[in-house]
């Protein structure tokens, strides 16, 4: 039985967030609100969760890292200044140092890893490829696209009126071009997966429980009718 | 003495200590600051789990308020209340008091309504970029016309319908993810990458403050 | 009103009507279409085969949420059965919060005691690691400070055997990520795979590829899983069909409708513009 009630409640909500493609309606607002406040509680149960493991560990080894701890948590302590005008600046304490923190973590090595390796990368692709005529032609283009697209950021001095940069600004747009319809071609498959994913889930398709088709065929029945019944009944016809 | 404290450098200061606190030990083995950078970062993940609450309280706040106007719709800001209250409670981590996330109730609020609700979410927008396919996505210029172009192909080769029919669909989408789209992730890396260090030494100079912004102040 | 104005200011409805029609009819009704694999998921299957050793540590990241999972958890799975089939150490964590119900779900699938592995001993579970790319630096230089006890047993990471030998980033050969954005591959890049030299093979959504490609090129990532398309490849070649090969056809008939509308709608602007004119 309660197998049966957690399945039906699963399809209920998928099919809630589901209804929003006929029109706003309460199913979608139920189905909103709900996720928005599970999904807050879970967050905070895994913080919680994770500050008395982190206790339980290092913290707790000796009288110096428990003075620490404690100072840490009264840093913590000072995100809840935010909710007050007159205490907001206290709030500004911890935030600057996670954001001191994850700066000098991400700084240390975004010059190696984004910038150094891929400049090395562009200068070892060679121009002549003997043999292959295709990666040849390939390397040739990446060799003139990417200090294309590079150029066409650079807006300092004056250079950018001239000639030569209206043909490379020229590259440089068509190739992006190209490359959002690559991103748009594989937006579309990300979409669609996550729907196939629960299309599978509604109608029951190993691994998921069968019992799900009976639920979906009734669920989606039931809001439907409800929606195009309240319109009918209303005389509203729902924005196209 | 209170004045002091609000003063905007404090926070400047902390920042470029805390970013100097992790950049310099990974440039010079000096084993005093490695073993507080260590330190440091392990404290700073607790800091950010100690503002799991921002988040509640700020739901509470609007919907609160939602509730006691009594504006329309109301009685959803009541649903989403009940919930955080019921994954807060019986998400506590006190497994000796059986709450925590092995915690019946937790488990199965979270598996089946979180997790449908999660996957579901983001999956209508197969619907919205499906609209837009034949509503917005024209040819109305040459640089539209590449982005369609590239963008059918695209994603003809992603689907075995149309590459076991015609398999040079296969090879023509791999080139243009690899070439041109290619050049110009590797353009904008770089370009990022550039941005993000200037945007760092503008932080530890104290130029940049827009991280710390609010509050009705500067 | 023509037909091409009516195509032009077409119902949405009918559009997402379509939408459902074309992915659940070949989901109710399989149309087996043949799957070519493509150059992705050999390099996958070839890294996986050939470069990971036995006794070899790897750590296992599921970087996703229930967001993710329908596009994510089949390449998931089935790389874990590929792991499984070698003699290796494995480490399970997630920086995302969502990541260990993931993996719990995994093992419904997958039980790692059925290939030989010993929880504790071959396997470990550190679950989820709040702090995103902080933790994942503070991870890299200290397990045992980062992470104070397992996710299944809630013992200290000192009572496994496992992780007598796992202290720093340096004690691992291999990273496996599953993600869909930030944390993602680029902090793994800058914390582990620059500053440790940790290698890492990456699977991702479709719309995280083209972000992926540039070090694809320069050879930081050593291999990508770029969605559920590949992910159905890659099940064939292990010869253990799963939710991907089920979903492929849905892929099919989907993407055939929006080449389709695309068109449409093309020819449709093309025909009003010029009455227009």
């Amino acid at each position: 039985m309660v197998d049966i009630i957690a399945v039906w409640t699963a399809v209920f909500f998928t099919l809630g967030i589901y209804s929003i493609l006929y029109r706003e309606n309460p199913w979608y607002r139920i189905a909103e609100s709900v996720y928005l406040g599970v999904a807050v509680g879970y967050g905070v149960s895994v913080d919680l969760l994770y500050i008395r493991n982190q206790w339980s560990g290092q913290w707790s080894a000796s009288a110096g890292m428990m003075l620490l701890f404690a100072i840490v948590m009264v840093i913590g302590i000072l995100w809840y200044g935010r909710f007050n005008k007159n205490t907001f600046y206290l709030y500004r304490w911890p935030l600057a140092i996670v954001v001191g923190t994850g700066i000098g973590m991400a700084l240390r090595t975004v010059i190696f890893a984004q910038f150094l390796e891929q400049i090395v990368a562009q200068t070892k692709t060679p121009f002549f490829v003997a043999g292959n005529m295709g990666t040849t032609i390939n390397n040739i283009l990446i060799q003139i696209m990417v200090p294309s697209v590079l150029l066409y950021f650079w807006f300092t001095g004056t250079a950018r009126e001239s000639a030569p940069m209206k043909v490379v600004e020229k590259i440089a747009r068509y190739t992006m071009m190209a490359g959002f319809g690559s991103a748009y071609g594989y937006t579309v498959l990300t979409r669609y997966s996550l729907f196939i994913g629960r299309s599978q889930f509604l109608l029951g398709i190993p691994p998921n429980d069968p019992e799900n088709q009976l639920a979906f065929i009734a669920i989606a029945f039931i809001m439907l009718a409800s929606m195009i019944g309240w319109d009918l009944t209303h005389k509203t016809t729902p924005e196209a | 003495m209170g004045e002091a404290l609000k003063r905007i450098e404090i926070p400047i200061v902390l920042t470029i200590i805390a970013t100097l606190l992790q950049v310099i030990p990974y440039y010079f083995d000096i084993p005093v600051l490695n073993s507080a950078a260590g330190t440091a970062s392990n404290a700073v993940l607790l800091i950010v789990a100690c503002a799991t609450f921002v988040g509640v309280i700020s739901i509470l706040q609007v919907h609160g308020k939602r509730v006691q106007r009594r504006v329309e719709g109301w009685y959803f800001s009541v649903l989403v209340f009940v919930f955080v209250i019921i994954m807060v409670l019986t998400g506590l981590p006190l497994a000796e008091f059986g709450l925590g996330r092995n915690n019946p109730i937790f488990n199965w609020v979270f598996t089946n309504i979180q997790t449908p609700l999660g996957g579901t979410m983001y999956s209508i927008l197969a619907f919205f970029i499906t609209s837009a396919a034949v509503r917005a996505f024209k040819a109305r210029n040459i640089e539209a016309a590449i982005v369609l172009v590239s963008g059918t192909l695209m994603v003809m080769g992603n689907a075995p319908l149309f590459t076991n029919a015609v398999p040079v669909l296969a090879d023509i989408s791999l080139w243009i993810r690899n070439v041109p789209n290619m050049a110009t992730m590797r353009g904008v890396m770089i370009g990022a990458a550039l941005g993000a260090v200037a945007l760092a030494v503008r932080t530890l100079m104290g130029i940049e403050r827009g991280y710390l912004r609010g509050g009705g102040e500067e | 009103m023509s037909i091409m104005e009516k195509i032009n200011n077409l119902d949405r409805r009918i559009i997402y009507l379509l939408a459902w029609i074309f992915v659940l009819f070949p989901l109710i009704f399989p149309l087996g279409l043949p799957i070519p694999i493509s150059s992705d998921a050999r390099a996958w299957h070839s890294y996986v085969e050939n470069n990971v050793n036995d006794g070899d540590t790897v750590i296992f990241s599921p970087m996703y949420g229930t967001s993710g999972m329908p596009e994510l958890f089949p390449m998931t799975v089935a790389t874990m059965k590929h792991l499984l089939q070698k003699d290796v150490k494995i480490v399970v964590l997630s920086f995302w919060t969502e990541g260990p119900l993931v993996f719990t779900a995994l093992l419904r699938q997958v039980n790692p005691a059925d290939f030989g592995y010993v929880y504790g001993v071959d396997w470990i579970n550190l679950g989820y690691v709040p702090g995103s790319e902080t933790a994942m630096g503070a991870l890299a230089t200290s397990f045992q400070n980062t992470v104070a006890n397992d996710f299944v047993e809630g013992r200290p990471l000192s009572n496994f055997a496992i992780m007598d030998n796992i202290k720093t980033a340096t004690d691992i050969d291999l990273i496996i990520s599953f993600e869909t954005g930030t944390p993602g591959a680029s902090e793994w890049l800058r914390q582990w795979n620059t500053a440790y030299g940790v290698p890492m093979i990456v699977g991702c959504i479709g719309v995280s590829v083209p972000g992926m490609i540039p070090y694809v090129n320069s050879g930081q990532i050593s291999a990508l899983m770029p969605g559920l398309t590949v992910s159905a490849e890659y099940e064939l070649l292990l010869q253990k069909p799963g939710l991907a090969v089920a979903g492929v056809d849905a892929v099919s008939t989907s993407h055939l409708l929006v080449v389709l509308l695309v068109v449409i709608g093309n020819i449709a602007y093309f025909m009003t513009r010029g009455d227009e004119k």
